[in-house]
């Protein structure tokens, strides 16, 4: 299997000259393939900068990441984003001007990989499978936030890509439909396991997806703790009320309460 | 909101019709009523045409030295058969097809360098600032010696009123482009043909939309305005005769006439942004 993504020793200090922010310092993670990866920090914790440095979106200026023994960012490499390392943005980034098919088959098109035919036959059964029926022919902005993000998801996937980069994908959902997101998220792993890296805040959507949570600190960004999420799968929402979910977010949530209030503490005496 | 009213409809206590004053009842009826609106129209027209027409017996100041309605109507009359006013139509419609085509042939191309590239935004963009403030009737006395003939000098003020803001609608829109989605694009697997093609040209076209739109509103203003100046046909020139054979009537007839022009050009720019950017209908 494709897919093991290993961080050594990552560093990111932005404005070196001026305001030196050290937004990463000394991040190391093995992530091996066919990992559900989940990292969970506060706002401004560096989060995306890490994800930034894996899709070849920004430079590092420490440390190396290597993708199935291939470098992908160290200090001064040339910035190179590929199909092996593919993003589903927080915002979104459907191209508004392009109905669905379009934005969904581009990319394995553009890599040739595949014929029209069989990128239109492969989008449809991929949208099939996150519950999108017949919405081929839409521009994105007809649809929903959530039926966006799914759209979203699976245009990453048609390119088969080694690893998967979530950036806080589902931030902007309300409740309900972040869950049903989440499970289409968690059926389509389950089908074909893959390498994910996903960001995110929220507690609860670490545990529910991950096999692996890694806590974050903020300013130096840094990872503080890991732990490994051992819940069955396939899991569905009856899994959110389960004894063991229960144990683990209290262990998080303790882990991510101090940084957050140190973040806020840390906040406050910059403001006074 | 739909919730609440659905509750209202479900439960056998609901009274039969729709909730709500007497007043409120009645203004919805109103509503529905567009003929009532018309009427509106109709009467607040029909009054400033009666107030028009009657303004010299009535005394009214000012209003009174305007040729009255029935003068402007048989002055249209005459003017409607005659083919000076036709190719007047048809030379001013010229002057800002060819003007305004040039302005976007040149604006839109090179806003587009601009905003991709540093360096011919820095050597450009000093000159754009130094003449872009000037007034583009002020340029007609020296455009009028520039250029070898009246013809060329009047396209050449026309081409002026659309280009600057055709040129900076497109700069702010591909500069303004977000950046994931040229990121989503290099991800997958997009070079830099693709991108302009693909990411940039698209995101930028309602910004090109709308300079076009604006652009063709001062256009119109610029070919009456060198028209009245420099032309020898054209409706500008037109108008501007019949104010000098104190053909006020004729005058009046003109004025409408462009307007009328105006509207119709700024209804084909608006069709060919729809026709240009389909996706954004759905807002």
């Amino acid at each position: 299997m494709q897919g093991a993504l290993s961080i050594k020793n990552a560093g990111k200090i932005y404005d070196p000259g001026g305001s030196h922010v050290v937004a990463l310092d000394g991040i190391s993670l093995e992530i091996v393939a066919g990992e559900f990866c989940v990292i969970v920090g506060p706002s401004g914790c560096g989060k995306t900068t890490l994800l930034n440095a894996i899709a070849g979106f920004d430079q590092l200026t420490a440390g190396e990441i290597w993708l199935d023994g291939e470098l992908m960012a160290s200090p001064g490499k040339r910035l190179k984003p590929g199909p092996d390392r593919m993003v589903v943005f927080q915002h979104g980034a459907l191209f508004p001007w392009k109905k669905v098919l379009w934005n969904v088959t581009c990319g394995p098109l553009k890599q040739g990989r595949l014929t029209q035919a069989e990128a239109n036959e492969k989008a449809r059964e991929f949208l099939a499978r996150v519950g999108l029926h017949g919405i081929e022919d839409q521009y994105p902005e007809a649809l929903s936030g959530g039926q966006k993000r799914r759209v979203e998801i699976v245009r990453a996937l048609m390119n088969d890509p080694k690893v998967l980069l979530l950036d806080e994908p589902f931030r902007a959902l309300d409740a309900l439909t972040k869950s049903v997101v989440q499970e289409h998220l968690l059926e389509l792993f389950d089908f074909e396991p893959e390498t994910i890296f996903f960001i995110t805040h929220d507690l609860e959507e670490a545990i529910f997806l991950a096999d692996r949570a890694v806590v974050m600190t903020t300013r130096p960004g840094t990872i503080k703790k890991i732990v490994d999420v051992d819940i069955p799968r396939p899991r569905d929402l009856k899994v959110l009320t389960s004894s063991r979910f229960l144990a683990l977010k209290a262990e998080l949530g303790a882990a991510i309460h101090e940084e957050a209030k140190m973040a806020f503490e840390s906040g406050e005496r910059e403001l006074a | 909101m739909s919730g609440a009213q659905s509750d209202v409809r479900g439960s056998a206590a609901a009274p039969a019709v729709r909730p709500g004053t007497l007043f409120a009842r009645l203004r919805r009826w109103v509503k529905g009523f567009s003929a009532l609106n018309i009427l509106l129209g109709v009467i607040s027209l029909g009054s400033i045409a009666c107030i028009w027409e009657f303004a010299g017996p009535l005394g009214i100041p000012m209003v009174k030295e305007v040729p009255p309605p029935s003068e402007v109507l048989a002055s249209a009359r005459d003017l409607v058969v005659s083919t000076q006013y036709w190719k007047g139509w048809l030379l001013s419609f010229q002057r800002i097809g060819i003007g305004f085509a040039i302005a976007q042939l040149i604006g839109i191309p090179l806003g587009l360098a601009m905003a991709i590239n540093r360096t011919s935004f820095n050597s450009i963009f000093p000159i754009v600032e130094i003449l872009r403030p000037i007034p583009p009737v002020a340029w007609i006395p020296i455009s009028i010696v520039f250029w070898p003939t009246r013809e060329q000098s009047v396209v050449f003020i026309v081409f002026l009123g659309a280009f600057w803001i055709v040129l900076l609608n497109t700069i702010g829109g591909a500069s303004n482009i977000d950046r994931v989605y040229k990121r989503a694009a290099l991800s997958l697997g997009s070079n830099s043909w693709d991108l302009f093609w693909k990411i940039i040209l698209p995101a930028t076209l309602p910004s090109i939309v709308t300079g076009m739109a604006v652009g063709m509103g001062i256009s119109w203003e610029m070919v009456v305005a060198s028209e009245m100046i420099a032309g020898d046909t054209g409706l500008g020139y037109l108008l501007w005769q019949s104010f000098q054979n104190n053909a006020l009537a004729q005058v009046i007839v003109l004025m409408f006439s462009i307007g009328f022009a105006g509207y119709f050009s700024s209804a084909l720019i608006r069709t060919l942004g729809r026709f240009a950017t389909p996706w954004r209908q759905l807002k």
